[in-house]
């Protein structure tokens, strides 16, 4: 009896994972069947006819691209001095405060972030549509997921290392970037991939804040500077669905945008390899 | 008047920089929240010589060496320390005194190795380069001095940047000593520093502590009466008095073992009833 139900409980498991997996698989599979063809076709199938390159999806791209690095250049520096804060410096209430306004943050839905931003950088600081805004919008949404996993990485370290440096005379500033960062970085990292994926397919903060649909290339300041990105772009076309021209941008702006995330995510692999053989060894 | 002189000329142990105790404890006590740890602790630890420190377990040993060099400030949840430790007639615990600068004079091993992961070259300049900011150019003769102190230089000088958790433990544990050499400490604290270790490297440590009194002042945590006898010139018996560690004795280490309830502490140690030896 215990065996059957052992092997009830693997086979749903399995039969879980396989379907995961199948539509995960499927929905890949579709995306570059139909968006490989669209890309090759440079801008003589665009209705939109700013667009140039790469099926018109090269600055929706190029624009995608810049958000999600300022968004890192800004939330990476403030989630570590925050992660810092949470674990090293902060101790009783505060501390657990702090970890409170973590969580709710990472809750607020991201329509919330793109108000504020349009309410903030395009109104009151009158920036107009700016990817800068855009991308310090991002930015803070995807600040506590990058905090939460170093601050976690940061206090699942074995308290005996804190403890030899400070034996050693070590000052906290000291113990902290010669123990706590070098040995911790990796939640940085996969914190920052967690952030880096989900900035890059949102559109509900940029919306108002950093994106048109046509006419920009590449921004050369930051007021009125807008850029082109992929998850509004393929907002648009999707509204447009009934066009075929549209639809085959659509899908090949879809296929640009996973590739990006998958791009990115390979480009980490060998540092996350390298972490995780390290937490085994270690 | 050179007679006078020679008269008055110090025996070795009268030599003020020798007869002046390197810490002395004045009235320590250390509680957790809602219950006493150690209670009212008075000795005097002598220069250039290993003291023992002895008890049963939970007599507040470790602790004990943790406030001599404010290690214990880490603690969580912190304990509360009241009392005296003086080190050259000032009082580590004072508001103005820097407890980095404190463990920096005064370096300690713990029961385990802690070797951080990188190369054995840097884990024995760990604390000398960030701590006194030793010039890189220094580096490779520091390192080489203090693991010929620690007894591994032979045993490393082909392999130093190797991994250091590739060495065994009893080489780990010299590294840590390395490391704290390294700082030129006027004190070393040793908390059971041989009790992960096998026969072979606990006699390789214990030879280096007495080796180290030339220059250092050892403090030594120990469960085990055997290494008090072999290694310690004084002994401190620790025992427990109502739920909290109290000092029973201290003095030279044969006078401590004489003393009728330091026996029976310490027998009991040894495992067999007291007053069988």
């Amino acid at each position: 009896m215990r065996r059957l139900v052992d092997r009830l409980f693997r086979l749903a498991t399995g039969l879980c994972a396989l379907g995961a997996l199948g539509l995960l698989t499927a929905i890949a599979f579709t995306l570059v069947a139909r968006g490989l063809p669209a890309l090759g076709r440079g801008s003589a199938g665009s209705t939109v006819g700013a667009s140039l390159g790469l099926g018109g999806v090269l600055y929706p791209f190029l624009g995608t691209l810049l958000l999600v690095m300022t968004a890192l250049l800004v939330a990476t520096p403030l989630a570590t001095a925050l992660a810092l804060l949470e674990s090293v410096y902060l101790r009783g209430g505060a501390r657990r405060a702090l970890r409170i306004w973590l969580y709710v943050a990472n809750a607020v839905p991201s329509i919330l972030f793109g108000i504020f931003g349009l309410l903030f950088f395009v109104m009151f600081l009158d920036w107009g549509k700016s990817w800068l805004a855009g991308g310090i919008v991002l930015g803070l949404m995807i600040l506590p997921t990058i905090t939460v996993s170093l601050a976690e990485r940061i206090a699942a370290l074995p308290t005996r290392y804190r403890r030899a440096a400070a034996g050693l005379g070590l000052t906290r500033s000291q113990i902290i970037w010669a123990v706590l960062l070098p040995q911790s970085w990796g939640g940085l990292v996969s914190g920052a991939l967690l952030g880096l994926a989900r900035a890059a397919g949102e559109t509900a903060p940029i919306m108002f804040t950093a994106v048109v649909f046509a006419g920009a290339t590449l921004p050369d300041g930051v007021r009125d500077s807008p850029v082109l990105a992929l998850p509004y772009h393929i907002f648009v076309l999707a509204q447009d669905s009934f066009d075929p021209a549209a639809q085959i941008q659509l899908w090949a702006a879809a296929s640009v945008l996973l590739a990006l995330v998958f791009g990115l995510s390979l480009l980490t692999l060998p540092v996350r390899l390298r972490l995780s053989e390290e937490a085994r060894n270690g | 008047m050179a007679e006078a002189l020679r008269a008055k000329a110090p025996l070795p142990f009268l030599q003020p920089e020798i007869s002046r105790p390197a810490l002395v404890i004045r009235g320590l006590s250390v509680d957790a929240k809602n219950r006493p740890i150690l209670r009212q602790v008075d000795l005097e630890i002598p220069r250039h010589q290993v003291l023992g420190i002895i008890g049963p377990s939970g007599a507040g040993k470790s602790t004990l060496l943790k406030t001599l060099n404010r290690l214990v400030d880490l603690e969580s949840p912190s304990l509360a320390v009241t009392g005296r430790v003086e080190l050259d007639g000032r009082n580590i615990y004072d508001r103005s005194v820097d407890a980095d600068e404190i463990r920096a004079r005064i370096g300690i091993l713990f029961q385990r190795p802690v070797v951080f992961p990188c190369s054995i070259f840097h884990n024995v300049l760990f604390g000398v380069r960030r701590v006194n900011r030793l010039p890189r150019r220094n580096w490779h003769r520091r390192a080489e001095r203090s693991l010929r102190e620690a007894a591994l230089w032979d045993q490393v000088k082909d392999r130093l940047d190797d991994d250091a958790t590739t060495l065994s433990v009893g080489q780990q544990q010299r590294l840590c000593l390395a490391r704290t050499l390294a700082l030129e400490p006027e004190v070393i604290l040793m908390d059971e520093p041989t009790s992960a270790l096998d026969p072979r490297a606990t006699q390789a440590i214990e030879e280096l502590i007495v080796r180290l009194k030339r220059q250092h002042t050892v403090v030594l945590v120990t469960h085990d009466p055997a290494q008090a006898r072999r290694v310690t010139d004084s002994l401190a018996c620790l025992c427990i008095c109502d739920g909290a560690g109290e000092l029973l004795e201290s003095g030279p280490t044969a006078v401590v073992f004489r003393d009728s309830r330091c026996c029976e502490a310490i027998h009991e140690l040894e495992g067999g009833p007291p007053g069988v030896r």
